[in-house]
């Protein structure tokens, strides 16, 4: 097998394709692993890519192709069920890992392999998408220009130019992200409370007034590992979903369509969830759909002995050469771009960490801009 | 055996509706045919009818299990109406069904000279809608010399009380709506067939009291297929009323490919996506009423002329459905015509729709006698 720059697991998803074709548009060769070739035609044509069929719960399996792969350096992107097992084959493959993010409870598992990263020397960098991810970089930013920190509020909201439904980013993540207590801190304790509570509307860049809910996210865990020493006490996570989509979705949810039971047919037990993730994933964009999306981070401190909110906004657009990814291209190229930072050794740290720990944020706003993600500042465009 | 024997087959919810009524007006022997003879054990038991094993999948175990039966009302989906046909040719039994959704309505008229050869008679759409809507139609238009549109209206109102109400709650099959709410409607317009789009023509119309305001939509129906030719008519159209939420849920599915009728790959195994939907629909809270109020109209408005002078007719059938569900407007019809047909009421041979054989008013006089009451211009009629 020739020597492969990295290793994408789950490339044959929405967001694998994505950071795919992103590395090897950048001149990397990457070995594509996943279970559904045909997906991946048109990324086989690069010279540089190579297929290799991966079930990822086959730890050992997985492990042993990453090792032959001669990558340093694995993406992950599958389903966030599975980070542990992807990180175990990664740690016997003796491979970095980055990954989309995990929410808070899978996160919070991870850190428990810090201990085993570190010893062998390895990074494991959660949540390298858009948010978390960008939002992580921006947080980072912010916090950085402020002497103290009090509270973060941070989120995304999107919308289409065509108000029709498209899945936005993986079922899975958006039904657990729905009906999943939303967990907030305050008064630097994490706080329980109801799932997707709608919390009002909002006007944002790009987007135009959205109802905005209160939902489960990753960043509100590491926020607080990472900022709690400048005094970081609340940290708040909103969605914005446009409300042909919300609804949508709430209707998915509330009929069951998101149920991990079984429904048997003609003799066959077939998942109620993996039914709804097959037919929804055929779901055709309509002609000339775009989508645009604002992942923002309100920073709240003090500078100066005065108070200071910091208002980090990234805006992302359908781009030419990706226009089937819409505004996703912010999750599968952040973890394209992360992943090239650790393989330049531009990130050098090792154990278990998130992109606000240890990603240069210049350099990370220049790729964004590269890929005509623009970065503000208080409405200041900045990269 | 003299006066003859009924067999029903499928005995879902319509199925048992009309072995209910056959068990309380005929005098002959009802055999129930089913895919399952011990989900009907206690139900024969009551209504002393005879069981048979019959999988309508299986056309051949239809035809053994029709032996020796006069008539049989075919209360199964509408996809095994021609197979059905076929057993009924092959076991000598007249047929009767619910309906075939335009498409295989027209499929079945041409079995019309097989049926005659034999001397059999098929009367197909004999339910509510068609059935009911196609007489109030005849009844109608028998007042004119010339038709020139035939506009058919069914509205609801549910005062019912519930104890649970189901998700996707639907007034009759839910395979039947998910196909009717897919399918473009066919209208004839000028003389000409024409198919809209689904979900169209959703405009509000004041149906008389207690119903009142409702928006009926264009929906794809038998009627439309047959009552252009049996009464000449310009125009004719079908549109039914749904409540608003069932409407937008329905709509959303449709929206998001979940009524589609094709295969998708679920972890290695080829599903359908319709057939997964209503199998995983079938998993959802059922409902459940408190107490039923319900109430229905089937309008039949027939415009022409009459000595020169147009004219315009309403037919209503009224059903109110205290304690008992409106499905009875479906089940009853085909009880009371396989009746008239062992009585030699009806003594035609071929396959028809029923505005061409079933007389209307010995017809609306059954119904008078289970509570179905019919209108003309807002004055009752039997």
């Amino acid at each position: 097998m020739v020597k492969f720059d990295f290793v994408v697991l789950g490339a044959t998803g929405d967001q694998g394709r994505i950071c795919g074709k992103d590395l090897l548009k950048s001149g990397f060769s990457v070995l594509l692993c996943g279970r559904k070739k045909e997906r991946i035609d048109d990324l086989l044509k690069f010279k540089r890519a190579r297929f290799e069929f991966v079930n990822v719960r086959d730890v050992e399996k997985t492990a042993r192709i990453i090792k032959k792969s001669g990558a340093k350096v694995v993406l992950n992107c599958v389903e966030l069920r599975l980070n542990l097992e992807v990180m175990r084959a990664c740690l016997l493959a003796n491979a970095h890992y980055l990954d989309l993010g995990g929410l808070q409870e899978m996160t919070m598992q991870q850190y428990k392999l810090y201990g085993k990263f570190k010893k062998m020397r390895l990074l494991a960098l959660l949540g390298c998408g858009s948010t978390p991810g960008i939002a992580n970089v921006m947080a980072r930013y912010a916090v950085d220009k402020l002497e103290s920190v009090d509270h973060i509020d941070l989120g995304f909201a999107w919308d289409s130019n065509i108000k029709q439904f498209v899945i936005p980013y993986s079922i899975e993540s958006i039904i657990y992200e729905l009906t999943t207590p939303a967990v907030v801190l305050e008064k630097g304790k994490f706080r329980k409370s109801n799932a997707c509570y709608y919390e009002g509307a909002e006007k944002i860049r790009g987007v135009g007034t959205q109802n905005m809910y209160c939902i489960v996210h990753s960043e509100v865990y590491t926020f607080h590992k990472y900022f709690k020493q400048k005094g970081l006490k609340s940290v708040h996570y909103t969605a914005g979903f446009p409300e042909h989509s919300h609804q949508a979705i709430k209707f998915l949810i509330d009929m069951g369509f998101g149920s991990k039971d079984k429904v048997s047919i003609k003799g066959c037990e077939v998942g109620i969830l993996d039914f709804t993730r097959e037919v929804l994933k055929r779901q055709k964009q309509p002609k000339n759909y775009q989508e645009t999306e604002n992942i923002w981070v309100k920073v709240a401190g003090r500078q100066n002995k005065m108070n200071k909110t910091i208002h980090m906004e990234c805006l992302t657009t359908s781009l030419e050469g990706f226009e089937e990814a819409g505004s996703n291209i912010n999750t599968g190229m952040t973890i394209s771009i992360m992943g090239q930072f650790v393989l330049k050794g531009m990130v050098a740290e090792v154990g278990v960490t998130a992109p606000e720990a240890c990603v240069p944020e210049e350099e990370f706003f220049e790729e964004l801009a590269r890929r005509k993600m623009v970065v503000y500042e208080d409405g200041r465009r900045i990269n | 055996m003299e006066n003859g024997v009924i067999g029903i087959l499928g005995l879902g919810a319509m199925g048992r509706i009309i072995a209910k009524d056959l068990a309380s007006s005929f005098e002959g022997n009802v055999v129930y045919l089913v895919r399952d003879p011990a989900s009907v054990k206690s139900l024969a038991k009551r209504y002393c009818a005879t069981v048979r094993y019959a999988d309508v999948s299986k056309p051949e175990t239809v035809a053994r299990a029709l032996k020796g039966i006069n008539v049989v009302i075919h209360a199964v989906h509408h996809e095994f109406n021609l197979a059905v046909m076929k057993a009924c040719l092959k076991a000598h039994c007249h047929y009767l069904d619910l309906g075939g959704l335009f498409h295989f309505t027209r499929e079945q008229l041409k079995l019309h000279n097989a049926f005659k050869r034999k001397g059999l008679l098929a009367i197909l759409g004999m339910g509510a809608a068609p059935g009911i809507t196609n007489l109030l139609a005849r009844y109608g238009s028998d007042f004119l010399d010339r038709v020139e549109d035939v506009e058919i209206l069914v509205g609801m109102k549910d005062k019912s009380t519930y104890k649970q109400v189901s998700p996707l709650s639907a007034a009759y099959s839910l395979q039947t709506i998910l196909e009717e709410f897919s399918w473009k409607p066919a209208v004839f317009k000028n003389k000409k067939m024409v198919f809209v789009e689904p979900l169209s023509g959703r405009v509000p119309y004041k149906f008389p009291d207690p119903v009142g305001m409702q928006k009926p939509q264009f929906t794809i129906h038998s009627e439309v297929a047959t009552l252009p030719f049996t009464l000449a008519a310009r125009n004719v159209s079908f549109r039914i009323a749904f409540d608003d939420d069932f409407v937008e849920r329905v709509r959303i599915l449709r929206s998001l490919g979940l009524t589609e009728d094709r295969e998708v790959e679920v972890k290695g195994k080829k599903v359908n996506v319709r057939e997964f939907l209503i199998s995983f629909l079938k998993t959802l809270p059922k409902t459940i009423p408190r107490k039923i109020d319900q109430y229905e109209i089937i309008r039949v408005v027939v415009r022409g002329s009459k000595a020169r002078k147009k004219k315009e007719l309403r037919v209503d059938a009224h059903i109110h459905g205290k304690d008992e569900t409106i499905d009875k407007d479906t089940g009853v019809p085909p009880s009371i015509v396989a009746q008239m047909i062992l009585k030699k009421k009806i003594q035609e041979k071929g396959v028809f729709p029923p505005d061409l054989v079933v007389p209307p008013e010995l017809f609306f006089k059954e119904l008078a006698r289970r509570k179905i009451f019919i209108f003309l211009n807002n004055k009752r009629v039997n």
